[in-house]
């Protein structure tokens, strides 16, 4: 069973690789996958279903740290419109 | 640079077409899906190492094969059945195709043997008017060929098929009743399990098929609870690639080959097993078992998001949605808006490297818009028909994606015209179900 700090830091873990995809959709799906699926984690009081989720999040994460490397390699270099648009609300935001 | 670019454009984005930013929001879903990333993670191994024939009694071919029997495994999982009871194909188009060809030529095959074969009558097959062409086209092609007969029964104004229709349709000569488990252009699901159960009693003999292509991925799709023999899936309607599909075929059904060949398959289908691309359908067919809830709520979040905007934007007396009015009976991720007034085909021309959506309507130049047989047989009123929309979301649909889909979709609909002044009636029943 891990403890808490340790799927703390594993959720961190899954944040950091879905920054790193340059493809705007699955960045932002594996963001909001990442925060749901640890919530309900969170919210599980099973032993043995924390367990299998916790096997399943760290082969999950390698999946998504190699799958990052291959989008940074073949994926588009474009960013959308809607990264323009989110940078413009930050700034405004900002300023 | 990227400061300097924010600066020359407007606020919303919106404007010049820029090389190195992609302006194109993705809502056409149903269409087809991108691979997802855990599929691709799934397919490399085939890609570069392991390229031996599945057919090969040596270690490549061992490797191979149990890639082909694992995702076997995987799609039976995902729809409840025996791995053996799965058969692949290259795409819905044969999986239909060999279901319906399967089906009639094998009760031809019996009949001929049989002393009063030439008193039965053609076998006759039971569809609907909503069908994708797959089915249609298909059986259209075998009655010319005067392989078979067949009904089509009509839908309501929701496009939901009525069980009673169908038992009515059965005759003596019923081989099979193929109705699709929900439709691509509405969203409706059909009462599978109820046709398979009424058919069952009324014609003991007959098959059931149904195309699922469309439900994978977004609703529960259990091949014991809907009591059918035969059933389309198809795999680039859920994150793995295009050209992979399969055709669940019930133990003990018999169904003429449509490809011979080689014993692959079991003898069913021949041909080389594409291991890369089933490699990709079976993890496929993992993830939509494993994430089923988590997306299909999504979607339908997306949807409603999509919905409310598009509603409170526009003007409300000229929209309708199409389809059943109860959300248990969509797909979660499928909305068809009307607008009166509005030609879809020329929004979606004007959008098209910023939306990519369908439209229940085709541009034709000589005889006007041509209205999808969906819309058609829904008894949607033309004008309606031209403005329809066919808008649906993904697992990796954002709620950004969709608030810019609703203003680009005003935007154009201003562009065209549309009268967004007058506020009018909410409802409008000339042909069916109101605004919703």
């Amino acid at each position: 069973m891990p403890s808490a700090a340790e799927v703390k830091s594993l959720f961190r873990q899954f944040l950091r690789v879905g920054r790193k995809f340059p493809n705007y959709n699955i960045r932002h799906y594996i963001q909001r996958r990442s925060k749901d699926e640890f919530h309900s984690l969170a919210a599980n009081t099973d032993a043995a279903a924390v367990e299998a989720a916790w096997q399943r999040a760290k082969s999950q994460l390698e999946v998504w740290q190699r799958q990052s490397v291959v989008y940074q390699l073949y994926g588009r270099k474009v960013k959308t419109v809607l990264e323009l648009d989110q940078a413009a609300a930050a700034r405004q935001h900002a300023g | 640079m990227e400061q300097q670019l924010v600066q020359q454009l407007p606020s919303t984005g919106v404007g010049s077409k820029l090389p190195h930013l992609a302006e194109c929001v993705y809502l056409d879903y149903n269409a087809t899906t991108p691979i997802y990333p855990e599929v691709s993670e799934a397919m490399k191994p085939y890609i570069y190492e392991l390229f031996g024939n599945p057919s090969s009694v040596h270690a490549y071919g061992q490797q191979t094969r149990a890639a082909v029997d694992k995702a076997r495994q995987q799609v039976a999982g995902l729809i409840n059945c025996s791995p053996d009871e799965v058969a692949f194909t290259s795409c819905g188009t044969e999986s239909d195709n060999w279901a319906l060809w399967g089906a009639v030529m094998a009760r031809r095959g019996s009949s001929s043997s049989s002393s009063s074969s030439s008193q039965q009558g053609l076998p006759h097959v039971v569809t609907s008017q909503i069908e994708h062409p797959a089915v249609t086209a298909c059986l259209r092609s075998m009655a010319e060929q005067g392989l078979c007969t067949f009904t089509a029964v009509p839908v309501d104004s929701q496009g939901l098929i009525s069980v009673t229709d169908v038992v009515s349709a059965l005759t003596p000569n019923t081989v099979l009743v193929s109705i699709m488990h929900s439709n691509n252009e509405v969203g409706s699901l059909q009462p599978v399990a109820a046709i398979a159960a009424a058919v069952r009693q009324a014609a003991p003999g007959c098959l059931v098929h149904s195309d699922a292509a469309q439900s994978m991925g977004k609703v529960a799709v259990d091949v014991q609870q809907l009591g059918v023999d035969l059933l389309t899936l198809v795999g680039h309607k859920f994150g793995a690639p295009k050209g992979v599909a399969a055709l669940y075929i019930r133990q003990g059904v018999q169904l003429a080959n449509l490809l011979s060949g080689g014993s692959q398959e079991r003898g069913r289908r021949g041909g080389t097993e594409n291991v890369l691309l089933l490699a990709g359908l079976g993890a496929a067919a993992e993830l939509a078992q494993l994430e089923a809830d988590a997306t299909a709520a999504h979607m339908r979040s997306m949807r409603d998001r999509l919905a409310a905007g598009l509603l409170a934007a526009l003007p409300r007396h000229l929209v309708r949605i199409n389809g059943p009015q109860d959300s248990a009976l969509q797909l979660p991720n499928t909305l068809s808006i009307s607008v009166k007034g509005l030609s879809a085909p020329s929004l979606l021309q004007m959008l098209a490297q910023k939306l990519a959506a369908s439209a229940g309507a085709a541009c034709h130049s000589s005889h006007g818009p041509a209205v999808s047989p969906v819309l058609q047989a829904m008894r949607l009123h033309p004008d309606y028909a031209v403005g329809t929309l066919r808008l649906s979301t993904g697992r990796h649909t954002t709620a950004d994606e969709v608030d810019r889909a609703v203003t680009l979709i005003v935007g154009a609909a201003r562009k065209q015209g549309l009268e967004f002044g007058s506020s009018g009636s909410s409802s409008d029943t000339a042909n069916g179900t109101a605004a919703h």
